[in-house]
């Protein structure tokens, strides 16, 4: 098995990279550094959610609800009209609307709580609606008396009490995948063109497409790693929550793994040199680091460039993975970002396979 | 029906499919040719670096392709290696056509580059197994290390070697399938005359197991030891193509006379003499 070259290749190139204490370095040490800078400094306030309630109801079971509400510190609550709270929403000083009906509350009756959110806003309205889910499901428990037979519903909804650490493990997680992608490929082909590795290798009937594989499953299980070792050291050092399935996540980093690797074939496919691959691998990751919503929220950016920023690959990467561990969303509730990566994955390997030579 | 002609494998180790099936048998005048290539042309932008270049070389034969710098040598060889396309003109490897079928050539070919790398952060050992694989054998890198002095290096990566021990681990490199035909780009440029004996004793030891040897030189001398025919290149085109001795007779029917009388011991023998014929750690 080892004799097949595509995996005696990657077999190479991760003992070739567990050398190379660079590679290592700016692995796992820097996004390391950057979540401890980050996490001491504990921005709490910038994921409060804007939540306005509109009471329909007016009845016992709807103060209670909204009592609640009122008492998470993620959310800042505004009661008001219907017509009211529809305008603060549009006009963007509301992140989500809950609507409690007129029939809230009486026994029997299926209830279907309204729930409106700000489209450009995602990060802070994928924690409020993971706030409001667990909350209606706290409820439900509450009369369907099921809370007694399940010890774990119990759990009030303020334990989900979410810090910046939250917020920011999935960004750090989807920045690290894009520095590797696009980083540890760009550097390792050119210097391995300019070296002349490639042009050795062009001597053997060495397939181009099995070393391409070879680096991308290399690159691959590093991006897991990594993601692993960044998960591990949220939860149990910042102790951050984590709602969601991690299979899931560990896909949505393979995926975004997947195109930034992609992209990183395409800028050492068009630059001859590093000095020429380094610049050019900035110019991609650099506003993406700032403008996807890695350390702070897309919410702070002026409505334009949050609808361009919307289109970004580390944007549907770090909002897939931030969905999945705030909210606890499966990858079926996370098409759409995923769907937004497999695009740009057949962008980046369309540009890729035009930019990419041998010498 | 035409007949299939095996490839000679020196030590037995056949690559899977290394059976002639393109032309080669419309020479009946030639009698193995392993290497043909019919008027190759190659141009970079307007500069015609080879310019309708034909020859033969017969199987077990070392054959040298002389030539000053930019005479369009390395292009040539590069082209019958399979690396680079010809823009017209074509070239068969053991009957393999390299532009049909580059794969097949480069299966049974070993090839030594002008200025080789390897992968930096593996070991000469483990660079050697990769290689293998990717020829899908199992290769043991002890003998291939051993040929090249090498063995004390076998744990060292590629880049911390000095200049010569890199020149011999391609030369180990290029051995790792058991090549039929071995391309060698200036093998001894940079080694001392000492690596250079053991380079030339290596390549005999070759052309013996039958093995076809192409090589391209500066040194004449080298050229003249080790091969039985050698093409003289000039600006794209073979100026010249005969054994050693026959280039040296018919120049000297031409009333060639050297200014000076050669004088039976050289510098570099009195160099030989000084410093010892063994190989040195450089």
């Amino acid at each position: 098995m080892l004799r097949q070259p595509v995996i005696y290749l990657t077999w190479s190139s991760v003992k070739m990279w567990s050398r190379d204490r660079a590679s290592l370095f700016w692995t796992f040490f820097l996004p390391l550094v950057i979540m401890v800078i980050f996490g001491l400094l504990n921005f709490g306030e910038l994921g409060r959610v804007d939540l306005g309630i509109v009471d329909e109801a007016q009845n016992e079971a709807s103060a209670a609800f909204i009592a609640g509400l009122e008492s998470i510190s993620a959310l800042d609550t505004t009661p008001g009209r219907r017509a009211a709270e529809q305008d603060a929403l549009a006009q963007g000083r509301r992140d989500l609307v809950i609507i409690l009906p007129g029939h809230f509350g009486n026994a029997g009756t299926p209830v279907e709580v309204e729930v409106l959110y700000h489209g450009g806003r995602t990060s802070e309205t994928q924690v409020g609606l993971g706030i409001l889910r667990s909350a209606i499901a706290e409820l439900n428990f509450a009369i369907t008396g099921a809370a007694r037979v399940i010890s774990l519903s119990a759990q009030s909804v303020d334990a989900r009490n979410l810090g910046y650490i939250d917020f920011l493990t999935p960004g750090v997680i989807g920045m690290s995948i894009m520095q590797l992608g696009l980083f540890s490929v760009a550097f390792s082909f050119v210097t391995m063109k300019r070296e002349g590795v490639l042009r050795r290798l062009l001597a053997t009937p060495l397939r181009p497409a099995t070393l391409l594989i070879a680096q991308v499953f290399t690159r691959l299980l590093v991006v897991l790693m990594q993601t692993l070792i960044l998960a591990a050291v949220a939860v149990f050092v910042f102790g951050a929550e984590f709602a969601g399935n991690f299979f899931a996540v560990l896909l949505a980093a393979a995926l975004g793994g997947a195109v930034f690797l992609a992209l990183g074939f395409a800028v050492s496919g068009w630059a001859r040199t590093e000095q020429q691959a380094a610049p050019l691998a900035n110019i991609v990751s650099l506003p993406m680091m700032f403008l996807s919503g890695v350390f702070f929220s897309r919410d702070v950016l002026p409505d334009a460039l949050q609808v361009v920023t919307d289109y970004l690959p580390l944007t549907y990467l770090v909002e897939a993975i931030r969905g999945i561990t705030v909210q606890g969303d499966s990858i079926s509730a996370q098409w759409p970002n995923f769907l937004g990566l497999a695009v740009w994955l057949v962008v980046a390997f369309v540009i890729a396979n035009r930019t990419f030579r041998w010498e | 029906m035409t007949t299939t002609t095996p490839i000679n494998h020196p030590t037995g180790n056949h690559p899977a499919g290394a059976v002639a099936d393109g032309p080669g048998t419309d020479d009946a005048a030639d009698p193995a040719p392993v290497i043909v290539a019919t008027e190759l042309r190659k141009r970079y932008g307007a500069v015609p670096a080879v310019d309708g270049v034909s020859f033969r070389v017969a199987r077990g034969e070392v054959f040298a392709i002389l030539g000053p710098n930019g005479s369009g040598k390395t292009t040539t060889v590069e082209i019958i290696e399979g690396m680079r396309a010809a823009d017209s003109g074509t070239a068969t490897v053991a009957g393999f056509d390299v532009a049909k079928d580059a794969r097949a050539v480069k299966q049974i070919i070993g090839v030594q580059l002008q200025s080789s790398a390897f992968f930096e952060h593996l070991r000469l050992s483990e660079l050697l197994l990769l290689l293998g694989s990717i020829y899908g054998i199992r290769v043991d890198p002890a003998p291939l290390l051993e040929s090249v002095d090498l063995t004390d290096k076998r744990s060292a990566s590629f880049r911390t070697l000095s200049g010569g021990q890199k020149q011999r681990f391609a030369i180990a490199a290029a051995l790792v399938n058991d090549p039929a035909v071995i391309f060698l780009d200036e093998p001894t440029t940079g080694l001392d005359p000492q690596a250079r004996r053991r380079m030339w004793e290596l390549a005999l030891e070759w052309k013996a197991q039958g093995r076809t040897i192409v090589l391209t030189t500066h040194y004449m001398e080298e050229a003249e030891i080790l091969c039985d025919r050698v093409a003289v290149m000039d600006r794209g085109r073979i100026i010249a193509l005969d054994s050693p001795a026959a280039l040296i007779d018919d120049l000297l029917a031409r009333g060639f006379q050297r200014d000076q009388e050669v004088r039976p011991a050289t510098l570099e023998d009195v160099f030989l003499e000084h410093t010892g014929r063994s190989l040195r750690e450089d």
